[in-house]
């Protein structure tokens, strides 16, 4: 780099301008928002194609010869510009290199900084909240404050028996493991072959729970929400084993308490025992004399009661209760069928109906 | 994944009959599955509907078709600009008409994870699969239980999803399993290909009839198509672990299908991937676990006749298998008649891809 010295008279502005446009500037490399760009690309140094001249690595473990991120370089000017064809990542070295013809490779590294925040995703509750299950009890759900990431989840779950010994594998390990979309409910099965009867794994290693004794259900603080942050703390159930469940769930056994003409006081139906979280908001409805009822629907005392807030005040007339049949207790059990069907005790057949109704009258 | 380890399949005139060009578009990529003529099946778990695609890859790469490439988890998420740890192979299925490997990635692992399908190439680089204007069809799987609309009201929009756990193509049809996130049930739809205006298939409930006194509804984990005598049938592996047969022609509409017990392998034994394929022409089947590695089963011995499992079971009764010395393996498909392809851990979190001699 040179100035020209100006002799005095000149303004100090006009020596730095003049210094600037004598400069040959070296190209450097610069990180933006989205993309990174190489300034001061020399006319000359067009010799090789823009996605050749720069290139990104994102640098990796193990691996050391490994593609360039996939993404597409513009040339506009004396710039060159990398977008990523998607976003950079929190925490991953990046390394972008300006290889220009016949000149030497510049090379920069960054990273995108993690979010430090601390933790703030925990457990909000476990479905079912009974604190007695059946011998036979097939699911959990287990509910999280914040989208939570997918892979190990199964690391992160203990379930123990009194005295601290845990239970070996006891749930189904999918790899997909079943979320629900928003990744913020995440539901256990039991490992069928642990519970139904007769059949090997049972044999094997034994029934998951044990009729009279006490489990603790923990997740651990390690699960990973969806900034890739640990949990604020662990999340313990601790619950008592009682009697298996064969017997269907049965409407006719419910009670239910009609709200008044009017009003928009809820709807009560208080089950015989508790049902399914998920599949007693989702499997039963409200209909009156034109049709469904818009509301909102609730679960509450150990998910044996449901309620039903009506949109609009409740008309006089028939009305009924719709559940259908494929709605579950704890035990898998459906409507009109038990969870393992005893072939030899000529139980009946699954209700062909899709649904079946309880009446009850507004007044 | 499946592979069509059968005979090489005949031209099936107009695979592609129906297919738009376009850019299809997915929420995830959860399950592959091949078809003849380079057409490709995408199983979708979080948008419930199944895509075919003909990709532009229908004849054998030039060079080697085995393959060995090591940390291919760390090569893919270098391509994808991130970390191996926040990427998720999901799964790996072989191209019969080039026997190049595809893999369904997830870049990211939470809601807004991105699917993204990459090809390896037979030097082991992956490269990401353009789907910006390809030739597709898409079917949408229909609701399994109509009849369980939402309480209207209900906060939170539906929960429910069904995780697709195979998808196979097999005589026009495209078969899907799939496990519900809610309600404790197991699907398998048959869906006509090429797809029609309204792809709607057959959908049947499987019971797993265990010794022959209890039966219930049983997750299909895997399944491969195989041909016993002249009839088509399917294998399935439940993830409660037993290996199960029944005839494709029993998917009638509402037909509840009660597969014959051939095999329990034990309870750590969780079944990921099976094929069927042909050694000194006799069939075998390969099935990997995720515990406890790969098994090989002579085929043979499933027969027409082949008794079913009625009893109890002391120990490990009915096939005979060996257990293949492959630890690790997490994807298998078949190449062609002599190899298999298989994603499997390597060192510390790598993940390798690479070509086994079919044992």
């Amino acid at each position: 780099m040179f100035c020209l010295r100006m002799r005095g008279g000149l303004k100090p502005a006009l020596l730095l301008l003049a210094c600037l446009t004598m400069r040959a500037a070296d190209p450097a490399i610069h990180w933006l928002a989205g993309a990174v760009e190489v300034i001061n690309v020399a006319a000359g140094e067009s010799g090789v194609s823009p996605a050749e001249a720069l290139v990104v690595f994102a640098e990796q473990e193990h691996a050391t010869m490994v593609p360039p991120i996939a993404g597409t370089t513009r040339r506009s000017g004396d710039r060159l510009r990398f977008e990523p064809r998607f976003p950079f990542t929190p925490g991953v070295a990046y390394r972008a290199e300006f290889r220009p013809a016949g000149r030497p490779v510049v090379v920069a590294r960054f990273r995108v900084p993690v979010d430090n925040a601390p933790p703030s995703t925990v457990v909000r509750e476990i479905y079912p909240t009974a604190r007695e299950l059946p011998e036979n009890h097939l699911k959990f759900y287990v509910h999280f404050s914040a989208p939570m990431s997918r892979g190990g989840a199964y690391q992160h779950l203990r379930l123990q028996a009194a005295g601290g010994e845990p239970v070996e594998l006891p749930f189904l390990e999918l790899d997909e493991e079943l979320w629900d979309p928003s990744m913020t409910r995440l539901t256990l099965l039991i490992d069928p072959g642990r519970i139904k009867r007769g059949v090997k794994p049972l044999e094997d290693i034994g029934p998951v729970f044990e009729l009279g004794k006490t489990y603790t259900l923990t997740v651990d603080a390690g699960c990973r929400d969806a900034s890739d942050r640990p949990l604020a703390a662990e999340y313990r159930r601790t619950f008592r084993v009682t009697a298996a469940d064969r017997s269907p769930p049965d409407p006719s056994n419910w009670k239910v308490t009609p709200p008044r003409a009017g009003t928009c006081e809820p709807l009560v139906v208080d089950f015989d025992k508790p049902m399914d979280h998920a599949l007693a908001l989702r499997l039963i409805r409200v209909r009156g004399e034109s049709g469904n009822v818009a509301g909102e629907a609730n679960l509450t005392d150990a998910e044996r009661r449901w309620t039903f807030v009506p949109q609009h005040a409740w008309p006089s007339g028939a009305h009924a209760v719709v559940v259908a049949t494929t709605i579950e207790d704890l035990a898998g059990n459906n409507i009109g069928k038990t969870f393992d069907v005893d072939l030899f005790e000529g139980v009946q057949r699954r209700i062909a109906t899709p649904s079946v109704s309880v009446a009850f009258t507004v007044e | 994944m499946f592979a069509l380890a059968l005979v090489a399949s005949s031209a099936r005139a107009g695979l592609t009959t129906g297919m738009k060009p376009g850019k299809p578009e997915f929420k995830a990529m959860s399950q592959l599955a091949f078809a003849p003529e380079g057409v490709i099946f995408i199983a979708d778990t979080k948008a419930a509907a199944i895509t075919a695609i003909a990709l532009d890859d229908t004849k054998p790469a030039a060079g080697s078709a085995t393959l060995k490439a090591e940390a291919i988890n760390e090569k893919i998420a270098a391509l994808l600009g991130t970390s191996a740890d926040q990427i998720i192979i999901e799964d790996l299925a072989v191209n019969p008409a080039s026997r190049q490997a595809y893999l369904a990635v997830s870049r990211g692992k939470g809601p807004d994870a991105v699917p993204v399908l990459v090809r390896v190439k037979s030097g082991g680089q992956p490269e990401i699969v353009s789907l910006e204007k390809v030739r597709f069809s898409r079917a949408e799987l229909p609701d399994p239980a109509p009849d369980s609309a939402p309480a209207a009201g209900q906060k939170g929009g539906n929960r429910r999803l069904e995780a697709i756990t195979d998808i196979a193509y097999v005589d026009g049809r495209v078969l899907v399993a799939g496990l519900s996130n809610e309600e404790f049930s197991s699907t398998l739809r048959a869906i006509p290909f090429p797809f029609q205006t309204v792809a709607r298939g057959t959908s049947v409930e499987i019971y797993h009839g265990s010794h022959g006194q209890f039966e219930t509804r049983a997750p299909v984990r895997t399944f491969v198509p195989y041909k016993v005598g002249k009839e088509q049938h399917l294998l399935a592996a439940y993830t409660c672990t037993p290996l199960v047969q029944f005839a494709l022609n029993e998917l009638q509409p509402g037909a509840k299908i009660r597969g014959k017990t051939l095999a329990e392998f034990g309870n750590r034994n969780r079944p990921l991937d099976m094929i069927v394929y042909q050694k000194d022409g006799k069939d075998y089947l390969l099935l990997a676990n995720s515990a406890r590695g790969v098994i090989k089963v002579a085929a043979e011995q499933i027969t027409p006749n082949a008794e079913s499992i009625t009893g109890r079971v002391a120990e490990t009764k009915g096939l005979k298998f060996e257990k293949i010395d492959w630890a690790g393996v997490t994807q298998l498909d078949q190449l062609d008649n002599r190899y298999a392809v298989v994603v499997r851990t390597g060192t510390g979190s790598a993940l390798n891809i690479e070509t086994l001699a079919l044992p």
